[in-house]
């Protein structure tokens, strides 16, 4: 059997996946593993879709593409945020954004090819990037100056097989916004090299103290460069009904949605319906939800404060993680090491007080050390978390 | 409970909406069609805010029997919470004594089941009508091609005796409609027939270079969105430039 299972060798299964199944066989495990919104699906989507569904209009294929309906107020809300893109031919709804993560990364790149990742980021990057027979290039983001991008270690790693630079703005785990500086600093070595930039932007929605943002698929002479990914699983407490939208140019979009096509088909049509609603009276609940998010962050910084013999971090300006640095001196396990083995910490977290977190080291090396905690779970479940953490570090 | 707060509402709404119509007299603009309906209804208001005049146009899907006159009374949807819709139904009849009328509405309507258009035309009377295209979109409430296009010709003839059709030449649904009719009309489009002909559409980095000509006169102009469609609506534009208020 040895010549079977080839191109899924060095696949990994999501060690957040892996973390939530070994918390699931403790009875009082409470979880700030995955990302998840604690919130249900807001009402007024259900009630489309149920109009939708009653209308008899759910059960035969879309376009592929997308409903036109749909991909219409997406051109619409993209003119709000200053992007401009055909709804005809250049958006594109994909069943949820790692499924047009995938279509992308298999339509721009060759195997062999090389794909940029600054990380920590999403963990899922690598692996898709693997399957389409490609290499991740890691470079790390430099947690002394707020997980920022440093130019210069872009520079050292493009080669000939260098393809594209893909990132997630707002970053998940590390919460942080790039600046437009920095962002036009990648385009111009984008440029430079031909090369593709491939933005992750699903937690746009949640950007706390006024912070700015900006995306590199406003600017038009871009717009043959720049993929965006944007999905309603976050933004709209919707991570079920797997239902997201890239956009490009034409050029791009007529390649990627061939792979689009051999993979789903379309999009779930249910989920389009869902998207609809969303899109149609959404703005309200996300200004809620990130008020919410934006307390519980606050309420999270003020507790691992005062575990800061433990624990050091930075603030997040966005999404609902915080990605804490652990000291190894102040931990039990591994004292002699520099580094904390995250891996372990985690686990060993788990054992000892029945908290699941996601080991940093699941979002590339340089998250080696750190542990991702999400504040899109329930207030209760964070206190109690931090309760059991002071009782254990304290 | 839910049938009975929405009936009252759709009638309700329906009797002051037509007071306020009465007393204001705006100038309508009814805009239909599958597709492109919100950026036409946008490059409509763009114009007409640009040569001076005061615009109201409906949001996104307040398109239907409830929210055509929550957009032409400008009041806020309760959804589907009670308590929500008290201030709508108390700020309603306050707006037949409101001072400032805008000067046009630009309305697009909503038909996804026969009969849908006749009675959202039962509200307003369009003094200028815009169909964009027929397509097979929403063709699910309707039993055949034909008994949906018939939604669009119950609009034609409702349009007021001196107004305007502004229809797309490119559709033959569309052209169609115009068949026979008293109205002026006008036609957009790619066909050399249109009043307002969209003879050429070059995509560049910006957005696009569109050529349209009128009357003989030949124009260039940059629009910096992408896609044929805003071509189309910019057309609908000058259309709509040229006609002004009709019959007034």
């Amino acid at each position: 059997m040895g010549f079977m299972f080839e191109r899924v060798k060095d696949i990994k299964l999501s060690t957040i996946k892996e973390i939530e199944l070994r918390a699931s066989k403790y009875p009082d495990a409470v979880s700030l593993a995955q990302g998840i919104p604690d919130f249900d699906t807001p009402d007024f989507i259900k009630r489309r879709v149920e109009r939708a569904l009653k209308r008899g209009v759910v059960a035969k294929y879309s376009l592929s593409p997308g409903l036109p309906e749909l991909r219409e107020l997406i051109e619409e809300s993209l003119e709000k945020e200053n992007m401009f893109y055909d709804w005809e031919k250049e958006i594109l709804v994909t069943a949820g954004s790692i499924q047009g993560i995938t279509a992308t990364i298999m339509a721009i790149t060759n195997p062999g090819d090389e794909v940029i990742i600054p990380e920590p980021t999403y963990t899922s990057y690598q692996e898709v990037i693997k399957l389409a027979g490609c290499k991740p290039v890691f470079v790390p983001l430099n947690e002394e100056e707020g997980w920022s991008f440093d130019i210069e270690k872009y520079k050292k790693v493009i080669t000939k097989k260098t393809k594209a630079i893909f990132y997630c703005n707002p970053n998940n785990p590390t919460g942080t916004i790039y600046s437009k500086k920095q962002l036009l600093e990648l385009a111009e070595l984008a440029e430079k090299h031909n090369l593709f930039l491939i933005s992750d932007e699903v937690y746009k929605d949640f950007i706390y103290d006024e912070k700015e943002f900006f995306s590199l698929a406003e600017l038009p002479e871009l717009r043959k460069r720049v993929i965006r990914i944007f999905s309603f699983s976050k933004a709209f407490a919707m991570t079920g009904w797997r239902v997201a939208y890239l956009h490009s140019d034409e050029e791009n979009i007529r390649e990627i949605i061939k792979v689009h096509d051999s993979l789903v088909t379309c999009a779930p049509v249910i989920s389009q319906y869902g998207a609809m609603g969303a899109l149609e009276i959404g703005e309200e609940k996300i200004n809620e939800f990130r008020e919410r998010y934006k307390k519980r962050r606050d309420m999270m910084c003020e507790r691992i404060e005062k575990l800061n013999s433990v624990f050091s971090f930075v603030k997040p300006d966005s999404s609902y993680y915080i990605f804490p640095k652990i000291n190894p001196e102040a931990v039990d396990i591994k004292k002699k090491k520099k580094v904390v083995d995250s891996r372990e910490f985690a686990f060993w977290l788990l054992e000892k007080s029945q908290v699941a977190v996601v080991p940093g080291v699941a979002f590339g090396p340089n998250g080696e050390g750190h542990i991702r905690l999400s504040f899109g779970r329930r207030e209760e479940d964070i206190l109690e978390v931090f309760n059991r953490l002071e009782k254990l570090f304290l | 409970m839910k049938f009975i707060l929405k009936t009252f509402l759709k009638y309700y709404l329906k009797t002051i909406t037509k007071i306020v119509l009465f007393i204001h007299k705006p100038v309508v603009i009814a805009v239909a069609g599958s597709t492109n309906k919100s950026f036409v209804k946008k490059e409509v208001k763009r114009r007409l805010e640009e040569a001076g005049f005061t615009v109201r146009a409906n949001p996104k899907n307040f398109n239907t029997e409830i929210g055509l006159p929550l957009s032409i009374l400008y009041l806020p949807s309760g959804y589907n919470e009670y308590k929500k819709w008290i201030p709508a139904i108390l700020k309603a009849p306050l707006k037949i004594f409101q001072k400032k009328f805008p000067d046009f509405l630009v309305l697009s309507l909503g038909s996804s089941d026969k009969g849908d258009m006749r009675y959202l035309l039962s509200i307003i009377k369009p003094d200028i009508s815009i169909i964009t295209n027929i397509t097979q979109r929403y063709k699910e409430g309707f039993s055949d091609m034909n008994n949906l296009v018939d939604e669009y010709q119950v609009l034609a003839k409702k349009t007021r005796k001196e107004g305007v059709l502004v229809l797309n030449i490119d559709n033959y649904r569309v052209r169609e409609v115009g068949e026979g009719k008293k109205q002026k009309i006008l036609y957009y489009g790619k066909e050399k027939e249109a009043d307002i002909y969209i003879s050429k559409i070059e995509k560049n980095k910006k957005g696009q270079k569109v050529s349209i000509k009128q009357q003989g006169r030949k124009k260039d102009y940059q629009i910096n969105k992408f896609g044929e469609h805003h071509a189309y609506a910019f057309a609908v534009g000058l259309a709509v430039k040229k006609v002004g208020r009709p019959g007034r």
